[in-house]
């Protein structure tokens, strides 16, 4: 309850310190989207000189890349936190974190929330529900609950996967190198596993589960393909617990190896 | 009872040792080698409650690091600590609750938004009622003269302003013991008088123990 209250007090400053420069707030949605269209307009490209990708129809696919959109935003407005180690670590102000009773993790990130991502879900449910009523899917009440629980996996994964990353500033002096690493990894599990090598795929899938954030889940509501990667989808939740827990231990751990900067 | 009890408190850092040159650069991405550097060495005192006290030395001799420790910032490598009966880094959260910490080269408040506003968030994250949280701010806003410049965004004041501001917002939850890292540093003499003041009249007052570091001799005459 207290944590509630504390995200809404986050919020409301984030509300004051943004607003007041408006052209940044609208510059950033539109960024933002810009972004998202060019990744879909490459679908859109690939499908002109193939009808099927892997077994897959570009409204599949487009359908895949709609509902990987919905946990991305969901996912970056709460941690939008790319420049922690830099921010956090390098300068120091874990300092002032570590020096107030709330949880550290849970700080950083609310000093940090970025709302205008959500945007992005916002448009990725929109191309859902289009492709949903293209491609002629059955749809019942049940599927939504089935839908947000997927999503709520989605974003744990994610949420845990760069929590893990954040806390390894704790460790090493400056991880610069991986941030962009992993952000060209994840762009892969946007599209049917299937087409990649074994190796590329089981990284994907248990390694580095980027594949429960896109394409998994995704299937679920689609028509059954050869190899099934429905029979996972269900897992996304599970593997969204593992992984978050993961990230957080790492995290809690990290914070007792903090050294501080300077002065 | 002991405000802070320290026993044999060390701090070792592991620090890179950097070869000269750019072959030595080549080579330090290869092969590391690390120094221990121990910035705290097996320091022990007591301070009892209700008391000022002062942390002398020279720059670089370990007094930012304890005070670190002692906040439950920094994890020692060994030793026994005690701070008003937490055991800092173990019970963080909970033990955060009743100090009060201000680093004179890093500011606690927002900087782009209104001194309120970064008030109000505290009074949240520290759980303080909002009859409480007025009382505190009238009082401590008129004992150190702040009233215009509590709309003020941060970054619009100036260093002895937002100084002041920086010892209310560490003093908003009413906190038993202060940790003050250098608090003068910087200010012209009638900031440090007035904070001199402030701080010695709140140890008379409310009791509440004062650790500062400072390289300011005076700063030890007028208060310890």
């Amino acid at each position: 309850m207290r944590y509630a209250s504390l995200f809404w007090e986050y919020i409301k400053n984030y509300a004051k310190t943004r607003l007041t420069y408006r052209a940044d707030f609208w510059i950033e949605v539109l960024s933002d989207l810009l972004f998202q269209g060019m990744n879909l307009i490459f679908i859109l490209i690939v499908f002109q000189h193939t009808p099927s990708l892997g077994g897959w129809s570009e409204a599949e696919v487009v359908f895949v890349y709609g509902f990987f959109m919905i946990p991305y935003g969901v996912f970056s407005t709460f941690f939008s936190i790319w420049n922690f180690s830099e921010r956090y670590i390098v300068k120091g102000e874990m300092d002032r974190v570590l020096t107030r009773p709330a949880h550290s993790l849970y700080q950083v990130l609310l000093e940090n929330v970025d709302p205008p991502s959500l945007i992005g879900s916002f448009v990725g449910a929109i191309i859902m529900v289009l492709c949903w009523t293209q491609l002629g899917l059955p749809f019942e009440v049940w599927d939504l609950l089935i839908l947000l629980l997927l999503i709520l996996g989605a974003v744990l994964i994610y949420a845990g996967l760069y929590t893990a990353l954040s806390a390894i500033s704790f460790y090493s002096d400056a991880p610069t190198g991986i941030v962009p690493l992993m952000y060209n990894i994840q762009n892969y599990g946007r599209y049917p596993v299937n087409i990649y090598n074994k190796m590329i795929r089981f990284v994907l899938t248990w390694l580095l589960p980027f594949a429960f954030v896109g394409v998994i889940p995704a299937s679920y509501f689609l028509e059954k393909k050869t190899d099934d990667l429905s029979q996972l989808a269900l897992f996304t939740p599970v593997m969204g617990i593992i992984v978050f827990s993961l990230g957080l231990w790492l995290w809690n751990h990290g914070v007792k190896r903090y050294r501080g900067a300077g002065s | 009872m002991l405000a802070i009890d320290v026993k044999d408190l060390r701090k070792q850092f592991s620090v890179q040792k950097n070869r000269e040159g750019l072959s030595g650069a080549l080579k330090d991405l290869f092969k590391r080698e690390y120094n221990e550097v121990t910035a705290v060495k097996d320091i022990s005192f007591q301070i009892p409650q209700g008391e000022i006290c002062g942390y002398i030395g020279e720059n670089g001799a370990g007094k930012s690091t304890t005070i670190k420790m002692l906040t439950g910032i920094l994890v020692p490598t060994s030793g026994e600590l005690k701070v008003n009966g937490y055991v800092p880094f173990k019970d963080r959260e909970k033990f955060v609750n009743g100090i009060g910490v201000v680093f004179g080269q890093r500011s606690q408040l927002w900087w782009d938004i209104g001194v309120i506003e970064s008030f109000q968030l505290l009074r949240k994250v520290y759980r303080v009622s909002e009859a409480d949280f007025r009382k505190r701010l009238n009082e401590l806003v008129e004992r150190l003269q702040l009233g215009d410049l509590l709309n003020r965004p941060v970054r619009k004041l100036s260093l002895g302003q937002r100084m002041r501001c920086e010892l209310v917002a560490s003093l908003l939850h009413n906190p038993s013991i202060l940790f003050l890292d250098e608090p003068t540093i910087g200010l012209d003499i009638v900031v440090k008088t007035e904070i001199r003041d402030f701080l010695l009249q709140m140890n008379k007052e409310q009791g509440t123990t004062i650790l500062l570091t400072t390289h300011d001799l005076q700063d030890i005459e007028a208060l310890c």
